[in-house]
């Protein structure tokens, strides 16, 4: 008996015990805790890998618009001057050197018939149209990078005029159809930012709540610690592994559907998605999953940091 | 951690007193739940604080502990002042007082042992687990579970309770002690061999401050007592009296 109340405690501190029993603490304890308080963080999880998944997916769908508004800004900079069946070379060359001289125009590019036949077989719709005629339909082009996409209109003017130009459809510049398009893309990137603002607003909110209800819930656990003389962050530490382990597995789940949501995409509607999402690649995917796992872990560590803060206020 | 010892009583008596209060005053809007307490004590001194309900034991402990600051007057425990300690310095001087609650406050997610060797390892982070466990469990044994100590506070009465939170108070052999109503959910013969703990506790030189409404054990025990009587001190008995405790006989 007497000895427990007076046999002396070591003086020096050991390192390794220090060490030991750091890592004991924070982290062992904080995954039986964890294990054992399932029940009261379930809710925190469940929303956290609902709102992480959404927030995948809809970055994902925010980046393929992105690379869509990017691939069509980058078409509609490119002027296609369609040449006739019949026209001369000497005029084609001749209106050639005219647009490459032309200070507007960054590069010139001759397509020829049979490579506008290749091309149009990669495109969404047009491989049935290129079956169905006996000839190439398809008329050879000089495909005109300009500077400036305000320069397009005034290039087609310019070109409609050689006597190499197919005098039906002369070039592709199709000043409403752009303005639509222009119009449309701002209008999107316009909403779609807000969205995803406000949309990452709601899941930070929807998870600090969730979490500061699990913590609230064990209130009695914070201040026991404090009143027995644990340190700060011996009683942070803890909540603040658990809740990274709450965020790890709710990020985790969400990373892992997000990439096979992305990958699913890519696999089962290759040459359309292509089209319709330009620059999703299986590295963007991955990429992707990586973000939602790190926003996952860094949300549940933060979101318990704040909660276990505000208990800690109150003793 | 202010390091300046108060220069009042402990000086004045030539004694370093562990715990001081000095004119303590506690208010809750109108209510006075201590009106100018003074009190101190000495190291290896075990005292009693007895009183009707309200009568204000239970801010008197939490002043000690630092749950609770004065609304004037001041608190010296071990020479730090606790009336003016900042809040990351708390865990320090909390670790200097060990506690029994009338509440037990174990840790529901860890065994008896666990919840008496994390006080060891709060207080000292360097002790081996093995060091740790072993007093852990001695401290155990010394209060009658022994065979409990893999048991989850959930899993105990609220006796079993209460003696984890007697061994987990002194298994640290901090300076100071303070209980509030350790014996209260014990039996006669468990609370009389508790007592007999905190006495052999005090006599290691902690200084010790038992609230409590059993008015046989002080008796019996004939020790200082302390009465307070709507947060006043109106009676400071010491030790081996064995008058008429004043509240209880009016």
């Amino acid at each position: 008996m007497g000895g427990i109340l007076n046999a002396p405690f070591p003086r020096r501190r050991r390192l390794r015990n220090v060490f030991r029993n750091t890592f004991r603490h924070l982290f062992r304890g904080a995954a039986r805790s964890w294990r054992r308080n399932l029940g009261t963080t379930a809710p925190a999880l469940g929303s956290m890998t609902l709102l992480l998944l959404l927030s995948g997916v809809v970055g994902l769908s925010a980046f393929a618009l992105r690379g869509l508004a990017a691939s069509q800004a980058a078409e509609a900079a490119v002027l296609h001057v369609y040449l006739r069946d019949d026209a001369r070379q000497q005029d084609t060359d001749a209106l050639r050197a005219s647009l490459e001289a032309d200070r507007r125009v960054l590069a010139v590019r001759y397509t020829s018939k049979s490579d506008a036949l290749k091309h149009a077989q990669h495109r969404p719709g047009l491989p049935d149209l290129a079956g169905a005629a006996d000839e190439n339909p398809f008329p050879a082009s000089l495909d005109v990078r300009v500077r400036s996409v305000q320069d397009v209109g005034g290039l087609a003017a310019a070109a409609t005029g050689s006597p190499a130009v197919d005098p039906v459809l002369p070039t592709s510049y199709n000043p409403s159809a752009y303005q639509r398009i222009q119009t449309a893309l701002t209008v999107v990137a316009v909403a779609g930012g807000a969205f995803l603002l406000l949309f990452g607003f709601v899941a930070i909110a929807v998870t600090i709540n969730s979490i500061k209800a699990a913590i609230q819930a064990r209130r009695n656990e914070v201040s026991i610690m404090q009143l027995v003389g644990a340190p700060r962050w011996m009683v942070r530490g803890p909540f603040l592994v658990e809740g990274a382990m709450t965020g790890s597995v709710a990020g985790l789940v969400a990373a892992l559907v997000t990439l096979a949501a992305g990958l699913a995409g890519l696999a089962f509607g290759t040459s359309a998605f292509a089209q319709l999402a330009p620059g999703l690649t299986v590295g963007v995917c991955f990429i992707a999953a990586g973000i939602v796992l790190l926003a996952g872990v860094v949300l549940g560590s933060a979101a318990s940091l704040v909660s276990v803060h505000s208990q800690m206020e109150s003793v | 951690m202010q390091s300046t010892l108060c220069p009042r009583l402990s000086i004045l008596l030539g004694l370093p007193a562990l715990v001081e209060v000095v004119g303590a005053t506690c208010r809750f809007g109108d209510i006075v739940a201590l009106d100018d307490v003074s009190l101190a004590l000495q190291p290896g001194e075990l005292a009693f604080v007895v009183g009707p309900s309200g009568a204000g034991k239970t801010t008197l402990l939490k002043l000690i502990n630092r749950e609770m600051r004065p609304t004037s007057g001041e608190v010296w425990i071990d020479g730090h002042a606790a009336h003016a300690l900042r809040p990351r310095r708390i865990p320090t001087l909390r670790r200097r007082v060990g506690v029994v609650y009338q509440d037990y406050k174990l840790l529901p997610r860890l065994t008896a042992l666990e919840n008496v060797a994390f006080a060891i390892q709060v207080c000292y982070l360097g002790v081996s687990d093995e060091e740790a466990h072993d007093r852990a469990l001695d401290a155990l044994e010394a209060v009658g579970l022994g065979g409990r100590d893999g048991a989850f506070p959930d899993e105990l009465s609220g006796g079993q309770q209460q003696r984890v939170a007697i061994a987990r108070a002194v298994v640290v052999q901090p300076p100071v002690l303070i209980a509030d109503e350790p014996t209260g959910n014990l039996d006669l013969e468990t609370a009389w061999q508790v007592m007999k703990l905190l006495e052999q506790v005090s006599r290691f030189g902690t200084a010790v401050l038992i609230a409590t409404h059993n008015l046989d054990i002080v008796r019996r025990m004939q020790r200082r007592v302390v009465t307070l009587v709507d947060g006043r001190l109106v009676r400071d008995q010491p030790a081996g009296r064995t008058g008429r405790l004043a509240w209880a006989a009016s």
